[in-house]
């Protein structure tokens, strides 16, 4: 079992006899502290999707499945294809890559763990911590180097993450794929 | 789940976390469903002590008892009082049902899953934007119920904001007539105070920033313009300690502090009427929480919110986003004072509380203006018991389909 908050894109859960995998995860906070959690779900028997809100602390039945390690070799429209170690490839949709395909990059050399389903790739998830570059944001607006005033800024491969706010073009940056946060400039 | 009829009743599960706050909701949406639509309620408080600081003739050490046509029964382990499910079952603020209940629950699914309520999780009111897109999901729960969040909020994609039918017609006809504020004034005990004088009510929590305020309002008031500070026993005077001729324990309502041409009046507790009325009868309020908050806006006066408190100075954000919403319509140099004040209150910041509260002053006729507008804004066209009600009939319509 894991609770909502632990649970994150690439885990597949279990629901009235139904596995669902779990493209997208979002975290808020609601008063008083507690963790608030909405999941975008793709239930592996019906092909259908759906979007649920738990509790922070709700525990939720998460199956294993097979794994691999591979790295992402070509995007294929709408394909994402990736290979394990000994050349097989394998393919997700780009639908159940989720918050994942906003790290995808070409030449990536991450290793990513596809989760197979039936023999079938279903999804795909990042190592916890990624090194991206920042391609874009505005320049620092207040001079701020305590790292909690932030500011939006695109990635390599097209995503958007809020940084601190001394954080400018060019650099390389870590960040949290479970959560999506920036962690720190390297 | 089976047609709806309004005749069926509804449990509401509170937890009293904060003394007023959560009860504070609870009890007023359960007042507003049963008046205005009738529907009958059985609210379960697990502390009913402190529901009757809001509710003074509630007994606690009943287990069962009516008042304002709304059942109230005591919530213990095991529950006095059995529970019947109804047609909707709603756990306020996350409180954790009990467990004998869940099993009920789970029994009935298993057996007649159309007999089973629709279990609603009423949240806490946040202005965040992230509001809108989880209001109303379901929440699927290991037994295979349906959990629904309800997201109170002030958009059109979310619950709305509780606030009943009259109230806005209550609130004009009662600040059309200066002598209601202060007769009120003269029934809870608090004396010498003039209509010309200036009153502001103050119910927060802890801060540094309300020591500032009282040395501010100490210098301005003056034999003519005398200032009334209104402050029940609580957190808001454990702030104020060092004002105060004995400890807080020790004060009593209607006591009064005279520093100079200010005075801090001691407040008794009020039912939740009184309190509003309270609220409408100030020149400004400073509140806390959530019911409180929500209610300062109906009075359609200046405020400062006190937010509670969350890790990492999260609240910080639930108050921007509001400071947003109600900034929007403002001119922007009062709405970058009174954002000012309100972030600066919260961070107990007091050199700041006292610039931007100078710098308020001036512009009090187009912010008491704002006050009265924002709420019509607001309450965006139906408020959260007409949503509520609509919610739960078309969860029922839904199913038959």
């Amino acid at each position: 079992m894991k609770t909502a908050h632990e649970v994150r894109p690439g885990n597949v859960i279990m629901f009235e006899g139904s596995p669902w995998v779990v493209q997208k995860t979002e975290t808020t906070r609601s008063g008083r502290n507690a963790a608030i959690v909405k999941l975008k779900l793709k239930n592996l028997l019906l092909n259908s999707g759906t979007e649920t809100t738990f509790k922070g602390e709700d525990k939720l039945e998460d199956i294993i499945l097979d794994r691999l390690d591979c790295t992402y070799s070509y995007f294929a429209d709408p394909m994402y294809v990736f290979m394990d170690a000994e050349y097989n490839q394998y393919d997700v949709e780009a639908e159940n890559l989720g918050d994942a395909a906003a790290y995808i990059v070409d030449g990536m050399e991450e290793t990513c763990q596809v989760t197979f389903y039936e023999g079938k790739a279903i999804s795909v998830e990042m190592p916890t911590t990624i090194v991206r570059e920042v391609i874009y944001t505005e320049p620092s607006a207040r001079g701020d180097t305590s790292g909690k005033v932030m500011k939006p800024a695109t990635i390599t491969g097209g995503g958007t993450i809020s940084v601190a706010d001394f954080v400018k073009v060019g650099d390389k940056i870590e960040i949290d794929t479970r959560t999506g946060e920036f962690k720190k400039r390297v | 789940m089976t047609t709806y009829h309004q005749d069926r009743h509804w449990d509401i599960f509170c937890t009293v976390v904060d003394n007023y706050g959560d009860i504070g909701v609870t009890w007023r949406l359960a007042k507003q469903l049963v008046n205005e639509y009738q529907i009958p309620i059985n609210l379960w408080v697990d502390d009913l002590n402190s529901f009757s600081h809001i509710l003074p003739s509630l007994d606690p050490k009943l287990n069962s008892q009516v008042f304002n046509g709304v059942t109230i029964n005591h919530w213990t382990t095991p529950l006095p009082v059995a529970f019947v499910p109804g047609a909707v079952l709603i756990e306020a603020f996350a409180c954790e049902l009990p467990e004998a209940v869940k099993q009920q629950l789970t029994a009935l699914h298993i057996q007649t899953p159309k007999s089973v309520p629709l279990w609603l999780n009423l949240e806490y009111l946040s202005a965040e934007d992230w509001v809108d897109g989880c209001h109303g999901l379901p929440s699927m729960q290991a037994s295979g119920i349906k959990k629904y969040f309800f997201f109170p909020g002030f958009t059109p994609k979310t619950g709305g904001l509780i606030c009943e039918r009259e109230l806005f017609a209550e609130r004009d006809a009662w600040q059309r007539d200066s002598a209601n504020k202060l007769q009120l004034f003269e029934r809870l005990g608090l004396k010498d105070i003039q209509a010309q004088d200036t009153v502001y009510s103050v119910f927060s929590y802890e801060t540094d920033s309300l020591p500032a305020l009282c040395e501010l309002w100490q210098a301005s008031a003056t034999s003519d313009d005398k200032i009334h500070a209104l402050i029940p026993k609580g957190r808001s005077l454990n702030s104020l300690q060092h004002l105060l001729p004995c400890k807080v324990d020790e004060l009593s309502p209607g006591q009064q502090i005279k520093l100079d041409n200010l005075t801090l009046h001691i407040l008794p507790m009020t039912d939740q009427q009184g309190f509003d009325r309270l609220l409408w009868s100030c020149d400004f309020n400073i509140v806390r929480g959530e019911d409180s908050f929500l209610r300062a806006q109906w009075a359609a006066k200046p405020f400062i919110w006190h937010i509670y408190p969350q890790e990492d100075d999260y609240h910080l954000i639930k108050l921007e986003a509001f400071i947003k919403l109600y900034c929007d319509n403002l001119p922007p140099n009062i709405a970058d004072t009174w954002s000012k004040l309100n972030v600066a209150f919260n961070q107990g910041e007091q050199s700041a509380v006292k610039n931007h509260w100078q710098n308020i002053n001036p512009v009090s006729l187009p912010l008491l203006q704002h006050a009265k507008d924002w709420p019509i804004d607001a309450i965006n066209a139906a408020d959260l018991a007409t949503r509520l009600v609509q919610f739960v009939k078309k969860s029922y319509d839904a199913a038959l389909i």
